[in-house]
């Protein structure tokens, strides 16, 4: 993933952002996903991918259905309840967070005499 | 251009081939490896398979899938302890409550009446030794399963091999050095409670894994996999 370091505390709030908006979605699409909006800035990889849906899963925030698509089994990701909630919370969190980051980095002029 | 089902085979095998033995996560990632590779054929439709595959394969890093596997270990094993909890703590609540404070009580008197060491290591010993033999034949059924359906499940393993309890086993007698009991003293009553209650929630905690959690084990896999139950009809 570019610039791991930096991406990786956000990687959870970005997949629970994109289920938000697309209701179920399985793994290569959420990576492709990512990739279309950030225009390939940004490249989860899979060792980072899976990790992060397994313990969201595990934390009951995510939920899985299996279809059968073509030849070959697809696991689907959505949000369970709390996950949706949840999602509300970590979005305001992350927007906090660009913020205050935005300010740092960038700080307004300070007017002094 | 779509993945036949022979080169979906082929990606299972691929999988196998790199350590992977789990079903469950074999059918995700040969899922996600084969949209990768329908992805670079829309774009160099002259590629080969086999290169395709590599390309993908490469993406992983120098571990391949042992990142994968490890992640979904640790969550499954956490979601085995939480499984294993709420049964303990089903011994502790009414009605069972009853019966696990009949059980203290009565060790503690028999231990009051009858306390040796002797007495006290033997029946750690057998509690510890009683999950060998079970652990073997849980073993044992798991490879003849794998065997008709060609298929292991990671929590199926996990249930199999009671978590990480064999290894807890082990933590009493660290316990014990730790705290050095005088061996010629007769210990306090405060001791033998402590000492009763520490047995009897052991037995339970043996119990739940060899007995209660294996009988519910194909309720647990049709809750933890969906497709576990498309693929067992």
């Amino acid at each position: 993933m570019k610039n791991s370091q930096l991406y990786k505390g956000s990687l959870n709030t970005i997949i629970m952002k994109l289920l938000e908006e697309n209701g179920k979605m399985y793994g290569y699409e959420i990576t492709q996903k990512v990739k279309l909006i950030t225009q390939g800035e940004l490249n989860i990889t899979e060792g980072a991918l899976y990790p992060a849906l397994h313990k969201l899963e595990a934390e009951g925030l995510l939920d899985v259905e299996i279809e059968k698509v073509d030849n070959r089994m697809r696991k689907y990701y959505k949000l369970t309840e709390s996950g949706q909630k949840e999602t509300v919370n970590r979005l305001s969190e992350l927007e906090d967070f660009i913020r205050n980051m935005q300010s740092l980095v960038n700080p307004s002029p300070k007017l002094e005499f | 251009m779509k993945l036949t089902t022979q080169q979906i085979d082929q990606l299972f095998t691929f999988t196998r081939q790199h350590y992977l033995e789990w079903y469950d996560l074999q059918s995700e990632l040969v899922d996600l490896i084969a949209n990768a590779i329908e992805t670079q054929w829309q774009e160099n439709p002259n590629r080969s398979f086999d290169e395709a595959l590599q390309l993908e394969f490469k993406k992983f890093g120098v571990f391949g899938f042992m990142d994968v596997v490890e992640s979904r270990q640790a969550v499954l094993g956490e979601k085995y302890n939480r499984i294993v909890w709420s049964h303990f703590k089903g011994f502790f609540t009414i009605p069972k409550i009853i019966l696990t404070g009949f059980l203290i009580l009565a060790l503690f008197y028999f231990l009051k009446e009858y306390y040796t060491k002797e007495i006290l290591t033997v029946t750690m010993l057998f509690l510890i030794s009683s999950m060998l033999p079970f652990l073997f034949f849980e073993n044992r059924k798991m490879k003849k399963r794998k065997q008709e359906t060609g298929k292991s499940w990671l929590f199926e393993k996990i249930i199999s091999n009671y978590g990480t309890f064999p290894w807890l086993m082990i933590l009493p007698f660290h316990f014990f050095n730790i705290i050095r009991i005088d061996r010629t003293a007769y210990p306090s009553d405060l001791a033998l409670f402590c000492m009763s209650l520490f047995i009897v929630s052991m037995s339970l905690a043996i119990f739940i894994v060899l007995k209660i959690i294996p009988s519910k084990a194909e309720a647990y896999l049709k809750q933890t996999y969906p497709e576990y139950k498309l693929e067992n009809v």
